[in-house]
Parts: structure tokens; C-alpha cells; sequence
């Protein structure tokens, strides 16, 4: 009697144990040489629910072509045909203003398109979500025509991060936590490692930096869906030679989010309205689940931009035009780091834009463009991490409907 | 089906007086012992131990160092509560996550304020206060009882350990942030970050060896437990007369590891090897925590150097990896999160996106005074 019960609790405690595993079956996949550990690790049950889960929507047919439309106030979606406007104008209040969305100033009715536009006025720009409308569709053209580093032929589309919501699920703002996302804005790198074996000045990067990196680089693992041998040879993690090419593609990855973030996102801070903006005041940022939404390649890879034109610059190759500025921003823009050079043909940020303006796609102000005011000072600079008062309550986090990035989770 | 005879304590001795063994000089100890006053009796701890509990002596060392510790411990809950707005249930939803950190790096070897950092270096002094005096304690009450002193001096290896990681590798290096939080995942999370920043600390050879020493204890003490519990049905745990007594159980143990190893250590020398191997993996795995980033600053690359590190074909070859201008980055290192430079090495200098900036080693202030430029935001805000 006494053992039985003995066993039972055994058994029970055993059980008790397991709670927190993934259930099998567990598959893998070797990536390295042999015995190196390098292996990728999932779940078919998992990964059959992601793959669900992260369906295209089917394209509507293309439009008819033919030449731009008698829009008025229209500055970036000038070199498509009035077809191609609506039909995008179509697409995008699909992807992006979720099904339960009621008017407020008419709550009868749900029509998507008063979101961004007054409907009595459909050129005007007083809707804040016009405003940043527009230089999402600067930004996808920019990431399409010179990203392709990152995003190759694939590209992006505004469904790749909004899928159906306003605001992306994953997105960052300045708290004490998300310290190491600066990384995706303003601090250099995440490098800590020493290139020397000796102690010297040339590196004096710190534990707590350290930690940054490797919150970064969780960031990305979870993000992305992959394990940390996905990129790197865990035995030491700096070295070029024992990494896989996916390391270049992430790192690059990493420079154009930081690029985007800083001359897309960062910028939209002053147009956005207060209950968009995260606890220290500042705008909501993007990191790399906000596109990859815990798959490795977004969507499982299914090139989706390809069926929409008005996401690349001219309207995917039958004209070029440069990006235009948002003077509404009330910040230099910025072409990224990586664009390749213009040939000279920089345009200056007030130039109007026309079609028939002969620069390369992304020829733009160079990056020059620095900061006069760093704008909401993070409070990395009060205190340190969980001691800066903060803590981890959850009463510093945002509420709805700018949730705290919920990336660390798996779709 | 089988049972396990040895997981219990199966007969409790219940005694008033026994033949200790050989008389000693000061019999104090016999009134102290409590047996004559039956201090306390459980049934329970009896199944697992001794039956009798107390009589405790704590001594003013004893009192000392719980009062200390008690505050050291009280420093950090109240830090957590504080953390989490004083809320009680989230208290003990986030305590594995809770931590009281040390300061910034930017404050080197200098208090901090209290909820910077001040805290920590309070309660590490605290603790520390109360480990040595519970060293001096166990010292004291095994001179007072006529023992050697073994176990104060393998206390003393742990404390070795402990100071290494919390005050004189940190002080080496110019920072008390280099040093281990109070927390449940945050000291964890520590190791791996520490491994990270000095280049994988499984290429320190003296990493190796603790984690031989610690593997090689559980090791002995499983062998040397299994050996005894396997032998007390002849009475081997009686250990003096089966040393010296033939035919015994503990000759039979003896036996059994020289038929399966050949070898075998008696019943006194196998406490010299379990007393080495606990005293020697806190002793090499304090130095080699020392000589992390005081003598050698990536230990990957140093075992590369001294021929540890196999090396494996590159099955990548021919795939983009980027140019090598593509994969330079610069390192974390700009205040004020990075350390102070090292005293005594010349003048290094930091890189940023700026271009590079020279630093005056040593000195707090001019790396303050280039702060700014190294924390100018990498692109713009309005």
C-alpha cells in the first residue's frame, strides 16, 4: 500500500516535470560538419500549425494598365495606373484595418477606407493615418528596390508585418526591457567578442553589454523561428569562417532594420497621436519579427510582393522615380547606408517629385542626415535595466492598443 | 518485487550513554551534546538522519553572521518588492526573474546609488560579512571539538570561489559590474554572458579542470555511497572495525572495485578523494574566473593558439558570406555601459559611428567627457 503510494507520487511528480515540454515529435536537421553540433530543431505538428498560419491571401486580378489617375494630393503612388490605385487602395485596407474596426464618427458603418481618409475629402491629409499611409508605402518601395541584399526577389508587403492589424503584432518602444532593441535604432553593434586573446583597450565591452547582444540575438532566434546554430557555430560566435551564409543574410537584415527604423519609423514620431506612442513618448519601432512573425523566411517564403506593383518604385520597373520626401516628418530623409550610389544624381529633399525623373530608385539625400535633438532620451541613461525603478510589474508597459512586442512567442 | 533497503534510515539508535570511543582530554563536549538532556527527538529526521535534534551552538560568531546574512537576504527581497511596485503576488510570479544587479559599469569601483547599484554593493558586503563569520564559526566549533579542520578549509575553497566572482575579479578589472547578480535566472544568465564576452569559457583549461573535479565529485560520491549502502547489510558502515577487521563488508566493497577497476581506495583514503575533488573545483574554477579578462580576454582564441581547438572543413565555402567589409562591425564597448580601460596599458582607442575617438586610460572623467559623441544616436530623431 505504502510503495503504491509511493509510485503514484513518483509518477505524478514525473509528470509534473514534463509539463513544461513541447510535446514530440521532434525532428532535426543537421546544418554543420559532422559532429559540430550545428542542427536545426522542430516539430512538424508545430510547424504544420505555423505554416497555416502564415498563408498568403490570394491576389485579386491584375489591373488593367493604362496611365495614372486624376488623384489629388497623391505623392508617392504617382506611377501606377488609376486601375492599379484602387485596386492597391483595396489591398491595403484589407491588410491593414482589422475586420472589427468601426467608424467612430459613423459607427453604422465599417468602411475600411475612412481609416486613413476623409470620406467627404478623399485627398486631404488630415487623418494621421493617411500621413503615415504614405510613408509606409515610401518605405515598402524603398525595402523592395534596395534591399534586395535582405529581402532578394521576394520583397515585402504591407501584409508581410500587418497581417490584418493597424499596428504589427511585433514591434518595440523605449522601455527598460526592450534597452538591448536599441540596438535597431541607436547603438552601433552588438559585437563584444575580442578579436586578440590578450586584454587591451580595443575592447571594453562590458557584461551588461554583453547581455544586450545576447537579448538581441534571442530576439532573433525567437523572431525568426531558428535556433542559434542556424547562423552561428556556438563554439565562437564571432567567427566569419564557421558561420552559415544565413549569418550575412541576418546581418544585413539587421542594417536595414536599423536603417528603417531611423529614417522610417523614428521619424513618424511627431505624426502619430499620443495614444499610438509608447511609455517614454517615442513611436513604435521594428525589429525582425515584425516581418518574419517567428518563420525564418516570411510567409514561409511565398513571394507575394511580386503580385502588387504599386510596392515597387515605378511601379515594378516600367518607370523609376525617386523616393519623395515627407516634409511632414519634419526630418531629413534619409536613403540608407547600403543604396547603391546614384550616379550624381542625388535629388535634393525639395524637389518635387515627377515621373519622368531619371535617378536610379533610391538615390536619395545621402546619409548624412544626423539628429539636431537624440528625441526621447531612453532610459538607459537613468539607470540600469531592471533597477531603473521600472522593474518588471508590467505597469511601465503600454496598453492596448500598442501591445509591448509580443515576438517572443511562436505563432 | 524489490526493495530498497538503504533509502531509510532503518533502525534508529535511541541512547542515553554509549561507549564513544577513546577517551579525549576535554570532555566538555559530552555535557553540550544533549544526549543526557534528550534536546529534541524526531521520528522523521530520523528516517533520513539523526533523530536528535540540537543542541544548536551559535556563538556570537553565529549570531553574528545570521544577522548579517538575514539583512543581506532581507536587502535583496525588498529590492525585488520594490522592483515589482511593492505587489506581493507578482513578488513570487516573478521571482525567478527578480534580480538586484550590481551597478553600471560607469561607476568603476565607486558606490553607486542605492537603486543603481548602491544596494547590491551593500549586500554583497553584508553577505560576505556573514559567510566569513560563519567560517570563523565552523572553524571555531571544530577546534572546540578536537576535530581537524577539513571542512572549514573546504568552506573556505567555496568562499575563494565566491570572492573571486564577486570582489577581487571585479576589482582587477576596474568594475563592480563585472560581477554576478543576486538573482535566480539573472546569475545564470550572468554565466552566459561572462562566457560569451571572454570567447567561450570552455576553452579555459582551468574551467576544465573544475568541471572535472565537480563531475569527478558526483562521480566518488556515488561510488562511495553506493559502495557503503550496498555493504551495510554486513555492516560496513561501521567503518573503524571493518578497516580493520577481516572478512568484512568493507573488505567485500573493497573487493568489488578491484575486480571491476582493479583498484580500489580504502575506507579512509576514499574521504581524502572526495575531500579533493570538492576542495579542487572551487579552487581551479576560482582561477580560472581570475584569469578571465585580467590574463586572457577570448579563451577560444587562446586555445587556438596552444593547439586545443580542432579545426573542421568549411562546408559553406562558395556561398555568400558577405565581403569582409561587410562583415566588420564595431564592438558594444561606448559608455557608458562599457568599463573603464585597464590602468597601466596604453591609450586605446574607442570606435564609433562618428569615426574614432581617442580615451585617456583610466580616467572616468574624460570617458565621461566623450560620452556624449560615442552615445550620439547611430541615426536621427526629430
Amino acid at each position: 500500500m505504502n510503495t503504491m503510494r509511493m509510485r503514484s507520487v513518483a509518477v505524478v511528480a514525473g509528470l509534473a516535470l514534463l509539463a513544461a515540454c513541447e510535446r514530440p515529435p521532434v525532428d532535426h536537421a543537421q546544418l554543420g560538419y559532422r559532429g559540430v553540433g550545428m542542427e536545426e530543431i522542430t516539430n512538424p505538428r508545430l510547424y504544420a500549425a505555423s505554416v497555416a498560419a502564415n498563408k498568403v491571401p490570394e491576389a485579386p486580378p491584375p489591373a488593367d494598365p493604362g496611365p495614372p489617375g486624376a488623384w489629388q494630393n497623391v505623392q508617392v503612388l504617382t506611377d501606377i495606373s488609376a486601375g492599379e490605385f484602387t485596386r492597391t487602395m483595396n489591398n491595403v485596407s484589407e491588410w491593414i484595418v482589422p475586420d472589427s474596426w468601426v467608424d467612430p464618427k459613423d459607427i453604422n458603418r465599417a468602411n475600411k477606407c475612412a481609416y486613413c481618409h476623409n470620406l467627404a475629402n478623399m485627398a486631404s491629409d488630415e487623418k494621421y493615418t493617411k500621413v503615415v499611409a504614405r510613408r509606409m508605402y515610401q518605405m515598402t518601395r524603398d525595402i523592395n528596390a534596395n534591399y534586395t541584399s535582405h529581402v532578394q526577389q521576394t520583397g515585402v508587403t504591407c501584409y508581410t508585418c500587418h497581417r490584418g492589424n493597424a499596428v504589427p503584432q511585433n514591434i518595440w518602444f523605449y522601455t527598460d526591457q526592450n534597452q538591448p532593441y536599441r540596438y535597431f535604432v541607436d547603438r552601433p553593434d552588438v559585437r563584444v567578442q575580442s578579436a586578440s586573446f590578450v586584454p587591451s583597450n580595443d575592447n571594453r565591452s562590458s557584461i551588461k553589454q554583453t547581455e544586450y547582444t545576447y537579448s538581441v540575438m534571442l530576439h532573433m532566434s525567437n523572431g525568426l523561428g531558428v535556433n542559434c546554430t542556424f547562423c552561428h557555430n556556438s563554439r565562437q560566435w564571432s567567427d566569419w569562417s564557421q558561420s552559415t551564409p544565413q549569418r550575412m543574410t541576418a546581418l544585413r537584415g539587421a542594417r536595414m532594420t536599423r536603417d528603417l527604423n531611423t529614417n522610417y519609423l523614428v521619424p513618424l514620431q511627431s505624426t502619430w497621436p499620443k495614444e499610438r506612442l509608447g511609455p517614454h513618448g517615442d513611436g513604435a519601432k521594428l525589429l525582425c519579427a515584425t516581418c518574419h512573425n517567428g518563420v525564418n523566411k516570411p510567409l514561409y517564403g511565398a513571394a507575394m510582393a511580386k503580385d502588387y506593383p504599386a510596392l515597387y518604385p515605378g511601379g515594378m520597373g516600367s518607370a523609376t522615380t525617386p523616393m519623395p520626401v515627407d516634409s511632414a516628418a519634419g526630418g531629413a530623409v534619409a536613403a540608407p547606408a547600403d543604396a547603391p550610389a546614384a550616379g550624381g544624381a542625388a535629388v535634393a529633399p525639395t524637389v518635387p517629385r515627377t515621373r519622368a525623373a531619371p535617378a536610379a530608385p533610391g538615390a536619395v539625400a545621402p546619409r548624412t542626415a544626423t539628429p539636431t535633438a537624440p528625441g526621447a532620451v531612453p532610459p538607459n541613461q537613468q539607470g540600469v535595466g531592471a533597477m531603473g525603478g521600472q522593474g518588471q510589474s508590467g505597469k511601465n508597459l503600454p496598453s492596448d492598443p500598442t501591445p509591448v512586442p509580443q515576438n517572443l512567442q511562436k505563432p | 518485487m524489490i526493495e530498497y533497503q538503504n533509502l531509510f534510515t532503518r533502525v534508529q539508535v535511541r541512547t542515553t550513554t554509549e561507549d564513544w570511543g577513546v577517551p579525549i582530554e576535554d570532555d566538555t563536549w559530552r555535557k553540550e551534546s544533549g544526549i543526557d538532556t534528550k534536546s529534541g527527538l524526531s521520528y522523521l529526521l530520523g528516517k533520513i538522519g539523526d533523530y536528535q535534534i540540537g543542541p544548536i551552538h551559535l556563538g556570537a560568531t553565529g549570531v553574528a553572521s545570521l544577522f548579517f546574512g538575514i539583512l543581506a537576504i532581507n536587502i535583496m527581497g525588498i529590492n525585488y518588492l520594490a522592483d515589482v511596485h511593492w505587489n506581493l503576488i507578482q513578488f513570487v510570479r516573478q521571482l525567478p526573474w527578480l534580480s538586484l544587479d550590481p551597478p553600471a559599469p560607469k561607476y568603476g569601483l565607486s558606490l553607486a546609488p542605492l537603486r543603481q547599484g548602491g544596494w547590491w554593493q551593500i549586500a554583497g558586503l553584508f553577505l560576505t560579512i556573514s559567510i566569513l563569520l560563519w567560517w570563523v564559526r565552523i572553524y571555531r566549533r571544530a577546534r572546540a571539538q578536537g576535530l581537524g579542520t577539513h571542512l572549514p578549509w573546504a568552506f573556505a575553497s567555496a568562499i575563494w570561489l565566491y570572492l573571486v566572482l564577486g570582489f577581487i575579479r571585479p576589482v582587477l578589472m576596474g568594475s563592480f559590474a563585472e560581477a554576478v547578480p543576486f538573482g535566480i535566472f539573472s546569475h545564470l544568465d550572468w554565466t552566459a554572458a561572462f562566457s560569451i564576452r571572454y570567447g567561450n569559457l570552455f576553452y579555459n583549461p582551468f574551467h576544465m579542470l573544475s568541471i572535472a573535479f565537480l563531475y569527478g565529485s558526483a562521480l566518488l560520491f556515488a561510488m562511495h555511497g553506493g559502495t557503503i549502502l550496498a555493504t551495510t547489510r554486513m555492516g560496513a558502515e561501521r567503518e573503524i572495525e571493518q578497516i580493520t577487521d577481516r572478512g568484512t563488508g568493507a573488505e567485500r566493497g573493497a573487493l568489488f572495485w578491484r575486480w571491476t577497476m582493479g583498484f580500489n581506495a580504502t575506507m579512509e583514503s576514499i574521504h581524502r578523494w572526495a575531500w579533493w575533488f570538492a576542495v579542487l573545483c572551487t579552487l581551479t574554477g576560482g582561477i580560472g574566473i581570475l584569469l578571465t579578462g585580467t590574463a586572457v580576454d577570448n579563451w577560444y582564441l587562446w586555445g587556438q593558439k596552444h593547439g586545443l581547438v580542432p579545426q573542421y572543413p568549411d562546408v559553406w565555402t562558395g556561398t555568400d558570406r558577405g565581403t569582409v567589409d561587410e562583415q566588420k562591425g564595431q564592438l558594444q564597448q561606448s559608455p557608458p555601459d562599457s568599463f573603464p580601460g585597464l590602468p597601466g596599458v596604453k591609450a586605446g582607442q574607442l570606435r564609433t559611428p562618428e569615426g574614432t575617438v581617442k580615451t585617456p586610460i583610466g580616467s572616468r572623467k574624460a570617458l565621461d567627457a566623450n560620452a556624449p559623441a560615442l552615445r550620439k544616436p547611430y541615426g536621427g530623431q526629430p
